[in-house]
């Protein structure tokens, strides 16, 4: 779009859009109730236009930055969103991208004032209509569409802690999509401000500490209120026609930075490809090729080769790759840029169907979205090193050591369920050190901090620590990755799906690999080491170990 | 004998006092002090390598102009050496001790990075280095009770170790200590042998989430050396030194010494008492405060409940959990350099000219900056800083300008003046500043059309204005002697002690006996500690508050209800706050605190003479008139000088008021008018949109 806009006007339209999905963050993280929303955020909340593009996403989870908009096209294509309806959805292949992710959807609709109100803003359009016709966002709106439609969508998705299925925490090692838990398409959670109580009784008859799950409900629907009520402020403060014209015009501008900083990399074809180590299923490695075209400000990336879908819950459906790919192209930008739909408008991606890329129904996919996910990272980023070699880091722990833990709570007398990921080493920088004990790419959500933990399961955490010397050696080290050592004060059962166990992440430049990560159990002082993939029942008073992987060095000693 | 007590006691009274209030900022030292004709303000140069020689200079002056006697003055002090410290990380070399197994959280932190698409991102190293952090064998469970217990021998080794490693202070940080300090307390026991200053997380911060409190702890370790020895200079000439802390009242030198991590906001906390005495003297309580410099704006918000809190407060990238006042940082002031950005949006800092080279008109740099933006507009009112002491290049300002013109009409598509220009550089850097104002208001469900903004520092009142109108702020209130507002606010804070007890208690019947119990042993030790710090009885306030969540939840809200239906008043307070309420959930009693006051006597109220008519109606006298730039468009004003503006009397609008160390700009749909004691108060006509 070539039309003409205000600099100054952009610019603030950019914070409040910002800071409305900032502030949906914030009322999703003070009322939740699972220590994974409220302590670890692991959440997302955007805003998104009337034609349901992306406009603002909160700075919360990479993996959420591409895969939220085809949730919201998702709920706009399977039902009608009125005044006062949420739709939920997490069907991992029409919008969502595993099941624990529960994405809720809702309109921001005018307010009504009677008919005088609704005869004046018909006006009010067709005035700035004439003025400003090259507009895109009213191109294929009548006048009256807009008092009856949304004039924009806010959503959030957060991860619950259990969504049913045989595992407790729904993250463990199935074979298709029916037994990692309930699988929600898009339906209306809440119909004219009310919950849909028989709706409800059904999903939390279906998951494991269904009071937490409620209130965690309740907290994302509350936060959808708190995005809606703050964009009627703006619409009603500076009118419905600017804000929906800037909103294309946040759109154009994300565009046109992320062409400037592909226009930055040298016109090339770039292949790379790296493998997780297996699918939980069998111990075959499972590969993932890229290959990235870049023409002046355009940028293809094809990941034709890429092994196809896999019997384990490793599969990443397109969403996930989007989202991948969204990461790994905004950390090029350098700067603070809005997370709207313009991002991707430069760049094609080639996803072959059934692949690990791009799994069909009914695969399995609870650990394409957290590590399938970062291993896409890790192929585009070796693949890019090869263009700008004094910019792309090594490879950093490149998995997220999702850790669950299920059993009875003998104090409250109810099931829990505790899901955390662990951080590692991030990979060394061409010009510094990697960061030791951190999330990376595709996750950022933070630990469970032991206290709280502790008041909140029957466990207790025993070590925390940094995996000391475990970052590649290089004249830049890898960062360290962390050790976390668990103990069940009830019988209990565990599951891990974690990666790079056998193939480590990888150097640049020279630089040594970072050390693979390692898991164990601990009981009566004897260790044994368990696979990267699974689940086992543990007696109380049992330990589970995880070492996480370090980052990758850079550069030779 | 009746007769002598009397004489003593009246020569008592007589005994010349005089109490000061100092602010120490980067550029100036404000002092501000009680004379017989009311406050005096003056300013000195700032000594950055050590503070207290400008001090000290300043103290000297008050003693000759008072007459009283150096070491007599009663001095409270708004420092921000704490802060300086930690961001340039000169702080002390210290030990953290944890529960063996928890070294490390302290580096970890909460896991996440602090950037999440910034490749080259770094966390700010551990103010403890790993080899410096010690675990020792022992645990307390969620329950608060011994799993494992303290191991002595390893401790007596570590007192040895510590002791060849020359640590200058310990910190000690244990799993569950809040619930169970006996640990904390042997090991603190065993250490003080080591003859350094020693921080105890039970006692600095009893509230759970061991990172933060940790993080905490540490920070107080870090700075104790540091500031003791800098109180102590200070002491060596005034016997009576009282120091400002983050949460808005004074505690002695000797306990800021021992808990320096509460003296953090210094200095800004003093602002915003200073905002809230001038919000007296208007008899209102719902401010928004607008502290506006160079570099950076402080902003905060105060209802009927007062000064809001915080204790999530980031402090050069680390977690401070105490109780401190909830100002929000931007960086953004006078000198913020604007741009046009490579995807071709207006951005207004986060750099700065700062005062050197400083914006273009400084006549060094080609920045253009808002201060830049404000002189082409014509806002300073033809007349430069500081009384036109500083004289602004009017010339190198509209060069820069016109640079950034060209650069915004390449990527408009169409011409852009440099009045455009400047216009859009206020139009961004307002819009930042409305960001940080709603961070504080509407996002926490405060609305702005219930509150009046109080703006100071220098550049605050020029602002004041287009952002009353963005967020439909009634009313601004321009405090006088805005410059020194936050020395001010020091000299009139009250002596406040906070208290806080972890209860994590389901709310229902029987607990108000318990409450009843705990209020009354925290009021008791506060009383005590207050009688010797000189306050009677009937000088004291104690104000009971509760946080509390729904069970299960991580985040409390405060509430002042502590007896009654206090589920009822949770759910409305929750209501309030986030849309909806949970009536059938149980609440849970995370803790009790009690805030204890002892009130200072109240600084002298300045009121100016009225105009010879003391008719409201009655216009003030121009200085001058002339012409500037508001909302895009060239217009008359009026000019005034605030220094000469009677009680009482009006303003013309659209006006500019200079005075020494601010200038205020006031647009024509206002009502402009000055109070009894100096304020300008302007009521703003905000039309139906």
């Amino acid at each position: 779009m070539k039309s003409k806009f205000d600099p100054i006007t952009l610019e603030i339209y950019r914070a409040l859009f910002t800071s409305v999905a900032e502030e949906m963050g914030i009322a999703l993280r003070r009322t939740a109730f699972s220590p994974n929303i409220k302590e670890r955020r692991d959440y997302s909340c955007a805003v998104f236009d009337a034609k349901g593009r992306v406009i603002a996403q909160g700075d919360h989870m990479p993996v959420h930055l591409g895969s939220m908009p085809m949730a919201v096209a998702a709920a706009l294509k399977e039902t009608e969103l009125k005044r006062g309806d949420v739709i939920a959805l997490n069907d991992p292949f029409t919008g969502g991208t595993h099941l624990p992710d529960v994405t809720l959807v809702a309109g921001v609709f005018e307010e009504l004032k009677g008919e005088g109100r609704r005869a004046k803003v018909t006006t009010h359009i067709r005035r700035d209509w004439n003025k400003e016709n090259q507009s895109e966002a009213l191109s294929e709106l009548s006048p009256f569409a807009f008092c009856s439609s949304p004039l924009f969508y806010v959503a959030n998705r957060a991860h619950h802690a259990d969504i049913g299925g045989a595992m407790p925490g729904s993250m463990g090692v199935a074979t298709d999509i029916y037994g990692e838990g309930l699988c929600i398409p898009a339906i209306r959670l809440v119909r004219g401000g009310e919950i849909d109580e028989d709706l409800m009784r059904l999903i939390l008859a279906n998951v494991r500490g269904h009071k937490e799950r409620l209130g965690d409900f309740q907290a994302q629907i509350g936060s959808l209120k708190t995005g809606a009520a703050r964009m009627l402020e703006i619409v009603e403060r500076r009118g419905e026609v600017e804000a929906a014209n800037y909103a294309v015009h946040l759109i154009a501008y994300s565009a046109r930075l992320m062409r400037h900083a592909i226009a930055a990399i040298p016109n090339g074809d770039y292949e790379a490809v790296d493998v997780l180590d297996s699918d939980g299923i069998t111990d075959k490695e499972v590969p993932i090729k890229v290959r990235i075209t870049i023409r002046n400000s355009h940028a293809r990336v094809d990941f034709t080769g890429s092994a196809q879908q896999v019997a384990g819950p490793l599969n990443a459906v397109e969403a996930i790759t989007v989202s991948a790919v969204a990461y790994v192209f905004r950390c090029l930008i350098g700067m603070d840029v809005p997370a709207s739909a313009g991002l991707m408008e430069p760049i094609e991606i080639i996803a072959p169907r059934g692949t690990v890329v791009n799994a069909l129904h009914p695969s399995s996919v609870a650990g394409g979205n957290v590590e399938t996910s970062q291993r896409i990272v890790d192929v585009l980023f070796k693949a890019l090193a090869q263009a700008l070699p004094d910019e792309i880091p090594a490879a950093s722990q490149g998995t997220m050591n999702n850790l669950t833990i299920g059993g009875f709570d003998r104090r409250t007398g109810i099931e829990f369920t505790y899901y955390e990921t662990v951080a590692g080493g991030m990979g060394a920088r061409p010009g510094s050190d990697g960061m030791s004990a951190v999330h990376t790419h595709m996750t950022n959500s933070l630990n469970t901090p032991a206290e709280a933990l502790e008041y909140a399961y029957p466990l207790r955490v025993r070590s925390y620590s940094i995996r000391k010397g475990s970052g590649g050696k290089g004249k830049h080290r890898g960062g360290d990755g962390v050790v976390r050592e668990i103990e069940t004060l009830v019988p209990a059962q565990v599951s891990l799906l974690a990666d790079r166990r056998k193939c480590p992440p990888y150097g640049l430049n020279g630089g040594k690999p970072g050390e693979v990560g390692r898991d164990s159990i601990v009981q009566d002082g004897r260790k044994r080491s368990i696979t990267s993939k699974g689940s086992w029942k543990l007696g109380a008073n049992t330990r589970i170990r995880i070492e996480t992987p370090g980052g990758g060095g850079h550069g030779r000693n | 004998m009746a007769k002598l007590s009397i004489r003593i006691t009246k020569s008592k009274i007589e005994s010349p006092k005089c109490c000061v209030g100092v602010d120490t900022g980067g550029t100036f030292t404000d002092f501000v002090f009680v004379s017989k004709s009311g406050l005096r303000v003056f300013k000195l140069a700032s000594t950055p390598g050590d503070p207290s020689i400008a001090i000290t200079e300043g103290l000297k002056r008050v003693a000759r102009k008072t007459g009283v006697r150096l070491v007599d003055l009663e001095v409270v002090h708004g420092t921000t050496v704490a802060t300086n410290t930690l961001l340039e990380r000169r702080g002390a070399r210290t030990a953290l001790v944890t529960t063996a197994g928890f070294e490390d959280v302290l580096a970890i932190g909460r896991q996440a990075r602090p950037s999440l698409y910034d490749l080259s991102a770094v966390r700010p190293a551990a103010l403890v280095p790993s080899n410096m952090r010690f675990g020792i064998h022992e645990r307390v469970t969620a329950e608060g009770e011994v799993l494992d217990k303290l191991n002595e021998d390893a401790l007596i080794k570590l007192a040895g170790k510590l002791k060849r490693g020359r640590v200058e202070s310990v910190a000690i940080c244990l799993l569950f200590s809040f619930l169970y300090p006996e640990h904390e307390r042997r090991v603190a026991a065993v250490l003080r042998a080591l003859g350094v200053p020693i921080s105890v997380s039970h006692q600095i911060l009893p509230e759970y989430r061991e990172y933060e409190r940790t993080s905490t702890v540490t920070i107080n370790a870090y700075l104790q050396p540091l500031m003791g020895s800098y109180f102590k200079r200070l002491r060596n000439h005034v016997r009576n030194l009282r120091i400002m802390q983050s949460s808005g009242g004074s505690i002695s030198a000797d306990v800021a010494a021992v808990e320096p991590v509460r003296t953090i906001l210094s200095g800004p906390a003093g602002g915003v008492v200073g905002a809230l005495r001038v919000a007296g003297e208007c008899r209102i309580k719902n401010i928004i405060t607008f502290d506006m410099g160079g570099t950076s704006t402080d902003v905060a918000l105060c209802d009927r409940d007062g000064m809001r809190m915080t204790r999530e407060a980031l402090v050069a990238g680390l977690p401070v959990a105490v109780s401190m006042m909830d100002i929000h940082t931007v960086g953004a002031g006078g000198g913020s350099i604007a741009r046009v950005d490579e995807g071709g949006s207006l951005r207004v800092g986060p750099e700065s000219a700062g005062a050197d080279p400083g914006p273009a008109c400084y006549g060094s740099s080609l920045f253009p900056t808002v201060t830049d933006a404000h002189l082409i507009l014509g806002h300073f009112g033809g007349e430069g800083l500081l009384g036109g002491e500083f004289v602004l290049d009017e010339e190198r300002a509209r060069k820069a300008m016109a640079q950034l013109a060209i650069d915004m009409s390449k990527t408009g598509g169409r011409r852009v003046s440099i009045f455009q220009a400047a216009q859009g550089v206020l139009s961004v850097a307002n819009s930042n500043m409305e960001s940080a104002l709603r961070r504080i208001s509407v996002e926490r469900g405060y609305d702005p059309r219930e509150f009046s903004l109080l703006p100071f520092g220098g550049a605050g009142g020029l602002h004041a204005f287009e952002l009353a109108r963005s967020l439909r702020i009634p009313q601004i209130i321009v405090p006088t002697l805005a410059g020194a507002l936050s020395a001010i606010g020091v000299l009139a804070a009250d002596v406040v002690k906070d208290q806080s007890r972890t209860m994590m208690l389901e709310l229902g019947p029987g607990i108000q006996t318990t409450l009843d119990k705990l209020f009354k042993e925290m009021e008791s030790a506060a009383i005590i500690a207050l009688r010797r710090e000189g306050f009677p009885d009937a000088k004291q306030r104690h104000e009971r508050s509760l946080a509390l969540r729904y069970k299960g939840q991580s985040f409390e809200l405060e509430i002042r209800k502590t007896n009654g239906n206090i589920g009822a008043a949770f759910d409305r307070a929750h209501k309030e706050r986030y849309g909806y309420d949970q009536v059938s959930h149980v609440v849970e009693i995370v803790s009790a605190r009690v805030r204890s006051s002892g009130i200072v006597e109240k600084l002298p109220r300045d009121r100016r003479s009225s105009s010879s008519a003391s008719d409201k109606s009655e216009y003030a006298k121009a200085a001058r008139r002339g012409s500037a730039y508001l909302n895009g468009k060239k217009c008359r004003v009026v000019v005034y000088h605030r220094d000469k503006l009677p009680a009482g009397t009006k303003l013309r609008t659209p006006c500019i008021v200079t005075e020494y160390t601010s200038t205020t700009l006031i647009h024509a749909d206002a009502g402009a008018f000055v109070d009894a004691y100096g304020n300008l108060l302007i009521q703003l006509r905000h039309g139906e949109s």
